[in-house]
């Protein structure tokens, strides 16, 4: 397992802001930046890697932040958090925060520009996010719940963003298909997919002789059917001819045999999130598992 | 084809990074610090991330007798104490089941018959293969008879990597002596001499800076680089380690292998690829340039008594176990020539000590300055731009370049645009140690140094020594926790250039 980084924000200042603009946006996350440093010390750094959005619906917001503020210091980006409120009136509020971490005799500061996007702002949120972008930085979306496949807004993020990642057993509907019409646009990643990891270096230990077992595979909706279908198409095997069922967690029986569980490669949310950041080009694995499962 | 010709079609897409094949590990000097130290906090790291082979085994060998469970129970606090990962029960256990411990007095026949016993008996218990990595984490004293005593005793199977820390000799002819006993029973692909500079990531970082940037290879060069700075600073003292460091000095101790290194890698041409023969030919063609100094180029010096970060702290000469009139050189400075076409006439100064202000070790290539500044005042602010590499501490680059401060004026200021690698990469940089046992296991010696290079190294080290014959400085000549004595400010002024200030 890696190890989870547990560094807290050394110091951590903000802005509030209703019917925001991008520009008092900008104007504020510069002087909050300055300020972020004491008055004779040396500037603290701005370092980021990406721009880090997370599509946040309400219902999500609480499980977002927390995987935001277990994961701050290891990815320095600025991070959009676009919070959804189509039934509100229209107009946007910020809340912007600069939050530093220490390295060595320095402080490395990352922004987190939190957006609640009102009424018919929701509608149109590459407007907003092109604008905050950091130029020349990979864009990375973490989409949570299920993605309204075809509607203007996926729409608009699908083309902004290099990476969409999301965690498809968040679903209700396990929407492969429409999610696989998405693969040539962006590249696409599923922590769903990502926690299976650990099983999937398991189950490549056991060839050659997984291609004539029999295989049951069992778990979470999502987790299961991503497993049973890369397991079609590796092993060029029908799907039907590798077993399926539900279960609370991951496990896998060959010829009747349940396999040992494998030790965990992420402990918490923010590291398989950070996992997924970390991954950059398109993973042709996780598509051909999601085609297959479609199938 | 069959399904067991078939590659693996599960395997593709795993991020699958490529693990050692089954081996046992042997430390020779298992219950020194280094092993408690370094050794044990960097296999519990490897084992953390799943990089130890499948199969393994650690025996720790010294001269003290103590039980397989009391080795390790010593190991276990090592590991609570340095590693850099929370202390996982799971992890340690699977590492600790595979641990054991031989008593073993390095000249007698008896203790090799007995490890060679355990080793043959850990082969069957933990599907081995007889494949071994022995460690000399011992003195150079010990070296040769280990040696011979693991030739003797080498079977037909298994691989054998013999990994030997420094100093690895004191002298050419030391270190030519040991090169040959090693030749006579092993090849060189077997023997890995660590200098634990090159597995530090900053040091791997210089070549990816130089050969992963356009921008930088074209003025990386006599044209466009006035001079390079090297400094390797220590604000601690000898620690306890008199005995080694009366014999060594600031030469041996550093100079000899981790600044030549350092130079090497600053110094030499792109290698056609990154296997280890083509980057070690590219650094020993910079080692055999560098010509011998003069003794105006060369300044040694030993810190006498003084503060270092408030604290007052003896002089060397009056460190337990130093004699009181010792002639150890505790610091050096130098400035040495590459003769190649890159670097001709572009000065290499470097210095490195113990007692020194502060902890640093960084490589600054300082360009020329701009041919002719336009501005009112003549640009008399303007400094030259100085790529800065921070190989410790505070890891990564810095790039100093002029900036108009902001008025109605021109007036131009300096600036620092910083790469931190801890603000970058925040998964904590791995100690050189983990990569360079990986490596070890793996057989992969591009970060060791070839039997040549040492050699090369030590010719520089001999010259520069037997000058010192003739002149008796007068020790002490610097206070503990300064940059140095007077000459090592005199030897980079007489070129109209200066130290870099900190």
């Amino acid at each position: 397992m890696e190890a989870t980084l547990t560094v807290e924000p050394l110091s951590e200042s903000n802005w509030t802001g209703e019917d925001a603009t991008i520009a008092q946006i900008e104007r504020e996350l510069a002087r909050l930046r300055i300020a972020s440093s004491g008055e004779d010390a040396q500037p603290n750094l701005r370092t980021s890697v990406m721009t880090h959005i997370a599509w946040v619906p309400a219902q999500w917001q609480v499980a977002a932040e927390e995987t935001l503020a277990g994961m701050g210091e290891r990815h320095p980006s600025r991070t959009l958090l676009l919070v959804p409120r189509p039934e509100k009136d229209d107009g946007l509020d910020a809340l912007v925060s600069i939050r530093c971490f220490p390295v060595g005799e320095r402080a490395v500061c990352g922004e987190v520009i939190e957006l609640e996007l009102r009424g018919r702002v929701a509608e149109a949120p590459a407007s907003i996010v092109l604008p905050l972008l950091i130029s020349d930085l990979p864009v990375f979306c973490r989409w949570r719940g299920e993605p309204p496949f075809g509607s203007s807004e996926l729409e608009q993020m699908v083309d902004v963003v290099d990476r969409l990642i999301v965690d498809s057993q968040e679903w209700d509907d396990l929407r492969y298909d429409e999610l696989a019409q998405v693969f040539d646009r962006a590249a696409v990643s599923d922590i769903a997919w990502r926690r299976t990891e650990s099983w999937r270096f398991a189950l490549a230990h056991e060839w050659p002789g997984i291609a004539h077992c029999e295989i049951e595979v069992r778990g979470t909706r999502a987790e299961a059917t991503l497993l049973h279908g890369w397991l079609s198409a590796r092993l060029g095997r029908p799907l039907d001819d590798i077993a399926l069922a539900e279960a609370d967690s991951v496990g896998v029986q060959l010829d009747g045999e349940d396999m040992p569980r494998p030790r965990p490669l992420y402990a918490t949310p923010s590291d398989l999130l950070s996992a997924e950041l970390d991954q950059f080009g398109r993973d042709s694995m996780y598509e051909e598992a999601v085609r297959s499962a479609a199938r | 084809m069959t399904v067991t010709e078939q590659q693996n079609p599960l395997l593709e897409g795993l991020r699958v990074r490529r693990r050692p094949d089954p081996c046992l590990l042997v430390i020779f000097g298992a219950s020194g610090d280094l092993t408690t130290k370094k050794l044990m906090p960097a296999l519990y790291a490897l084992a953390v991330r799943r990089l130890l082979p499948e199969k393994f085994g650690i025996v720790g060998a010294a001269r003290s007798e103590e039980t397989d469970d009391e080795f390790r129970e010593r190991m276990k606090k090592a590991v609570q104490d340095h590693a850099r990962d929370p202390f996982n029960d799971d992890v340690w256990e699977e590492l600790a089941a595979g641990m054991h411990y031989v008593t073993l007095d390095f000249a007698d026949d008896k203790g090799e018959d007995d490890l060679a016993q355990t080793l043959t008996e850990l082969d069957q218990e933990r599907g081995t293969n007889g494949n071994r990595v022995y460690y000399f984490a011992v003195p150079p004293s010990a070296i040769a008879t280990l040696v011979q005593e693991i030739a003797e005793r080498r079977s037909a199977e298994g691989t054998v990597r013999l990994v030997i820390e420094k100093p690895f000799g004191h002298d050419l002819h030391s270190a030519r002596e040991l090169n040959s006993l090693l030749q006579q029973s092993f090849e060189e692909n077997e023997v890995f001499r660590i200098d634990h500079y090159l597995g530090k990531e900053t040091v791997q970082n210089m070549l990816a800076l130089r050969f992963a940037n356009g921008i930088f290879e074209p003025i990386w060069n006599r044209q466009f680089i006035d001079h390079v700075q090297i400094t390797v600073a220590e604000s601690i003292g000898i620690e306890g380690r008199a005995g080694y460091y009366e014999q060594a000095g600031a030469i041996r101790d550093i100079f000899q292998n981790h600044l030549l290194q350092l130079v090497a890698i600053t110094a030499m041409e792109p290698p056609i690829d990154f296997t280890a023969d083509s980057v070690r030919n590219e650094k020993l063609k910079v080692l055999k340039s560098i010509h011998t100094p003069g003794p105006k180029h060369i300044v040694r010096g030993q810190y006498g008594p003084g503060f270092v970060e408030g604290h007052e702290v003896h002089g060397y000469r009056e460190e337990q176990g130093v004699e009181h009139s010792t002639m150890t050189e505790t610091f050096v400075a130098a400035k040495l020539y590459v003769d190649n076409w890159r670097w001709a006439d572009t000065p290499f100064y470097m210095r490195m000590g113990k007692r020194l202000a502060r902890r640093e070790t960084t490589i600054a290539i300082q360009f020329k300055r701009a041919p002719h500044p336009p501005f009112e005042d003549g640009g008399s602010e303007l400094r030259p731009n100085v790529l800065l590499i921070h190989v410790q501490p505070n890891e990564g680059v810095s790039l100093a370049i002029g900036a108009k401060a902001p008025g109605v004026g021109m007036t131009i200021r300096n600036v620092h645009m910083d790469f931190l690698y801890g603000g970058a990469f925040r998964e904590g940089l791995p100690d050189a140690y983990e990569r360079l046992i990986l490596d070890a296991m793996l057989g992969d010696p591009t970060l060791f140094t070839r039997s040549d290079e040492i050699e090369e190294q030590w010719a520089l080290v001999d010259a520069i020594v037997a000058l010192w014959q003739r002149d008796r400085p007068s020790f002490p000549n610097y206070p503990a926790g300064t940059w140095g004595p007077a000459a090592s400010d005199e030897l980079i002024h007489r070129d109209g250039r200066s130290w870099r200030r900190h």
